[in-house]
């Protein structure tokens, strides 16, 4: 669990320099002559973000779920993260060397997705191991769900191949050529889920009763987002729009629900950030996906902006407060939160004002170079706080003797 | 933190100047000039080997012959006396027995010095000086007038830094008690320095040997950047080091030196090299000198400097003979080499505290990216093959930047040509849709441009698209990668040039007036083919087989005067000619484009 914290700040390092190249190459495109282009390093950010600094934090709770590391296999659990890292690495090499499934997010292929899947193998080995080892001083109702638990784990390597596959595409929206509004709905259930089973794994008390909206809720939003995914359609159809509007009490449900705990207090700055950055990704969501809004904003930094929101902002917050649950020591201090926090809101507004601008036209982008480059700047200069804040947390993260 | 010393005291700065004096009498006499002032005298390839392997010879007997005596101030002063006498007499030698001998005493001086000030070290001064004195050795040897001047002179100037060193070498201090102890086992961080020796000294000797990468890498502009560079980065491993970081200051130097022996074998990517590969190499010759005295976790002085002998043996003369060796034997830097050296020194400096299970997970996700590996797919072909330019397309990640979906009943269609079927995109494999405009869309492209155009776009972007954010892809023409890439942009939508004409022939402009910025957007669009006065004779006029309109004086085909030319004209610049290679103008407003076309009347009436 140790390693693992360890290594996702150290691929948020990475990811972050990786981010502050690619804003500094929009200054100064001449940089990015050569093999390794910007179009390269794009999906090392993208992949870095996501399977190291996101990944590994959920990877470290995996552990604590099946106490990894109070079993006989501890030693293994630390060699998954390693191999976790090891594949990470392969794929870096391979995006920068041009070797591409194409798919955002699910670019892996040959060598990289061969490593991905061993790793995952790996860890799940080890899950497996711990759970044999561990479970059977658990109480039954545990040592069931932790199995059935195992079984559906041993479905993600496989998925992972199976969807990084070019032929598979998710169903668009014809007049966006982007997600549709379910789809939308699902992915972000995916986190909901997460959130709302968060609590529950760690153990963390609550101090009232529980409430059976949320998981009704839950379930019924699952309901929709298979009917609507099944019709198809766009933004201009009201039953895609109403699957989005199943989003917005969550705002509200997820604070509920957490505010009844009883959480360890090193995770109070990072769970404020969180449901703000979580409100604030909802809401705009909602209002992007809107039509007019929505055919102004494709394409456009708008859609940046809205992805440095939900990563920069919502993903780092939820991960960083999962690192501090699961560890018990805080990640920098009140000043580095705040930093990080407002670099990345600043780095969010200032790209979203530049894509509402360059969504009335593409002049805005390519004929205006003084507004364009002073987005870019601004970006690049929250960019180079942010790497300095992720430098601060790995290089004083210290493992306990 | 490593503790002690750490202060500017008259003995740290005498300890800094003997650490620049034994390195850089190293590196401007033993490694340049007295090599350069053999082949001068005659002296035969074979001789030059052999008395180049007297001196390691010599150098490796002396560095344990002097971790065997106890280390002192003034036994260094002695060796470096030697070393000072030769390179004084190395100018005047005139015959092979004197430059054996000379190779012979220069060996065994400067392993006995190495040594000696290695394991005295930590007794003079913090860490942090000896990364300054690394990097001043580093930089004096890189300043212009020493580093291009005759190989006499540079002998000359090696012994006179070998005398500064032995005068300023300080007194005996207090024997280090506390030496730090990084926990890595004395053979797996002589591994570590193995590699990076080997892989300095591969990258070394590709730059040395290659004319074309030595000039852009040792060009005499770049002396002062070389000579800063490797300063700077010396004072920050000086630093980082005083805070105990040996890990990290190793591994980003591995991290530099791979990127920089990539770098050197690519002409476009030289001016990398040229910046990065300085910094690696003062990052691990500061961790190398400061590694036996401070971070082995040596008892004692005599026992750093044992572990001092054997670092110099192994990692500085065989990591360096066998780079050297497989650099001329293979002419580049093999990236299975980079990789696997990466392997050695991540496993010693970080996996290694997983235990060897990590080591053992890691290995098994490496060899299997590397067994399921396969080249990706290139042109075996003289003629450009659309299909491979698509790989290319999808390789380069063209799709972080342009989208190839026209939004059906948007203004995208306007601009970017007829809408995309979605059956057709998400037919493809895989889809290539993309999410991101920083540069036009490209889905009809081929309607849009010609392949001369997009050619001359690929090697200059700024010359046609001034402040273009995109890069230069001048490197993929070295091979089929840019003509295939150019094919499949030329047949992509080209089945929607009749409803291209249509569309043109439908335009008209709004009634907006002229935004008055026709001379500048005359120069920032039409100039480049055009030439800036409107003669047709544009810095790229050359590159098209049919040389671009003369706007002064015709012929004008395409817009003859008559009662509707002027719409006539915007519409050319707006679209361009479907067919040539005049490009359209699709992003500019109304407002821009009847500038433009008030700007070209106003040329051709003149």
């Amino acid at each position: 669990m140790e390693t693992a914290a360890r290594h996702a700040l150290g691929w948020l390092l990475f990811g972050n320099l990786a981010g502050l190249w690619l804003s500094v190459l929009l200054l100064w495109p001449e940089l990015g002559a050569g093999e390794w282009t910007y179009g390269r390093w794009v999906p090392v950010h993208l992949n870095v973000q996501l399977y190291g600094w996101t990944s590994l934090p959920l990877v470290a709770w995996l552990m604590a779920i099946y106490q990894v590391d109070a079993s006989r296999v501890r030693r293994w659990g630390a060699a998954a993260v390693w191999a976790w890292t090891a594949a990470l690495a392969a794929g870096v090499l391979h995006w920068l060397h041009g070797v591409t499934s194409g798919k955002i997010f699910l670019d892996w292929k040959l060598g990289s997705l061969t490593a991905f899947v061993l790793a995952q193998g790996i860890l799940w080995l080890v899950l497996a191991l711990a759970w044999w080892d561990r479970a059977w001083d658990w109480k039954p109702l545990k040592r069931w769900l932790g199995l059935a638990g195992l079984f559906g784990l041993a479905l993600v390597p496989l998925s992972l191949a199976f969807a990084s596959s070019p032929t598979i595409y998710p169903p668009v929206d014809r007049t966006t050529g982007g997600p549709t509004g379910s789809s939308l709905l699902g992915s972000t259930l995916f986190v909901v889920g997460l959130m709302w089973l968060l609590p529950r794994a760690m153990g963390i008390p609550g101090k009232t009763k529980p409430n059976p909206v949320a998981p009704a809720f839950f379930i019924v939003s699952w309901i929709v987002f298979a009917i609507t995914e099944w019709i198809g359609g766009s933004h201009f159809d009201w039953w895609q729009i109403a699957a989005m509007l199943l989003l917005l009490p969550w705002v509200w449900l997820l604070p509920r629900d957490w505010s009844g705990r009883d959480w360890p207090a090193p995770c109070a700055p990072w769970r404020k950030a969180m449901f703000f950055w979580w409100g604030l990704l909802v809401v705009s969501g909602l209002l992007m996906y809107a039509p007019g809004v929505l055919d102004r904003l494709k394409f456009t930094q708008g859609l940046v902006a809205h992805s440095h929101l939900a990563m920069a902002g919502f993903t780092t917050s939820f991960c960083a407060h999962l690192l501090v649950l699961l560890t018990g020591r805080p990640l920098g201090g009140k000043s580095t939160v705040l930093v990080w926090n407002a670099a990345a809101f600043a780095m969010v507004a200032a790209l979203a004002t530049g894509g509402w601008l360059e969504g009335g036209g593409p002049s805005w982008m390519l004929e205006s170079p003084v507004w364009r480059i002073s987005v870019f700047a601004v970006r690049a200069l929250c960019g180079a706080v942010m790497v300095g804040v992720a430098a601060t947390w790995f290089t004083r993260w210290k493992s306990p003797s | 933190m490593v503790e002690g010393r750490g202060g500017m005291t008259p003995r740290a700065i005498r300890a800094s100047l003997t650490v620049a004096a034994v390195y850089a009498f190293f590196l401007i006499f033993a490694q340049f000039s007295f090599v350069e002032l053999m082949r001068r005298h005659g002296v035969s390839h074979a001789g030059e080997t052999t008395f180049l392997g007297m001196m390691a010879a010599a150098g490796i007997a002396c560095g344990f012959f002097a971790a065997r005596v106890a280390p002192d101030s003034c036994f260094l002063r002695a060796a470096l006396a030697i070393a000072a006498v030769c390179g004084g007499v190395a100018p005047f030698c005139a015959h092979s027995i004197a430059f054996g001998a000379v190779a012979l005493l220069t060996g065994a001086a400067l392993g006995a010095a190495t040594v000696w000030t290695a394991a005295l070290l930590p007794s003079w001064c913090g860490v942090f000086w000896a990364g300054l004195g690394t990097g001043v050795g580093y930089a004096v040897c890189n300043i212009p007038v020493i580093f291009t001047s005759p190989p006499e002179t540079q002998a000359m100037a090696g012994a006179v830094f070998a005398a500064i060193g032995a005068v300023a070498v300080p007194n005996p201090g207090e024997e280090t008690q506390d030496a730090t102890r990084t926990g890595i086992p004395v053979w797996a961080m002589i591994a570590v320095f193995t590699a990076l020796v080997w892989l300095d000294s591969a990258a070394f000797f590709i730059i040395q040997h290659s004319a074309n990468l030595k000039s852009g890498t040792w060009g005499d502009l770049h002396l002062w950047r070389n000579a800063a560079v490797h300063l700077v980065f010396a004072v920050l491993a000086g630093w980082m080091l005083s805070r105990g970081w040996l890990a990290a200051v190793a591994g980003s130097a591995w991290g530099v030196l791979a990127v920089a022996a990539f770098a050197v074998n690519g002409a476009e990517t030289r001016h990398l090299a040229g910046w990065i590969y300085p910094a690696a190499v003062s990052l691990y010759s500061t961790a190398l000198i400061a590694w036996p005295g401070w971070f082995s976790g040596a008892r004692d002085i005599r026992s750093a400097a044992w572990r001092a002998a054997w670092v110099f043996a192994i990692a500085g003369w065989f990591g360096s003979a066998n780079g050297i060796g497989m650099a001329g034997s293979l002419r580049h830097v093999p990236a299975a080499f980079v990789l696997i050296s990466g392997i050695v020194v991540a496993a010693v400096l970080w996996i290694r505290r997983g235990g060897w299970q990590a080591v053992v997970s890691v290995v098994a996700v490496a060899a299997a990216a590397w067994a399921t590996q396969r080249e990706k797919p290139r042109s075996l072909v003289d003629v450009p093959d659309a299909f491979h330019g698509r790989e290319v397309y999808l390789s380069e990640g063209c799709i972080h930047c342009h989208s190839r979906y026209v939004r059906p009943g948007s203004p995208d269609e306007a601009i970017w040509g007829a809408a995309t079927p979605l059956d057709e995109v998400t037919s493809e494999t895989p889809v290539l849709i993309g999410n991101r405009r920083q540069g036009p869309d490209l889905a009809n492209v081929g309607a849009r441009r010609s392949e001369a155009w997009l050619r001359e776009h690929f090697l200059h972007p700024r010359l046609l698209a001034p402040d273009s954010v995109m890069p230069s892809y001048a490197h993929l023409f070295r091979d089929n990668r840019g003509e295939d890439l150019v094919a499949y942009l030329r047949q992509s939508g080209l089945e929607t040039l009749p409803q291209r004409m249509r569309t043109i022939a439908s335009w008209s402009p709004s009634e907006t007036p002229s935004s008055d910025r026709g001379p500048e957007l005359f120069l920032r669009h039409c100039a480049a083919c055009h030439g800036a006065t409107g003669g047709g004779d544009g810095p790229l006029a050359a590159k098209f087989i049919r040389p671009p309109a003369n706007l002064i004086e015709g012929p004008f085909i395409w817009t003859a005067d008559g009662p509707d030319h002027l719409p006539r004209i915007m519409r050319v610049i707006k679209f361009g000619i479907p067919g040539t290679d005049m490009p359209g103008h699709e992003v500019l407003r109304d407002a821009d484009i009847r500038a433009l076309a008030d700007e070209v009347l106003e040329l051709r009436a003149n």
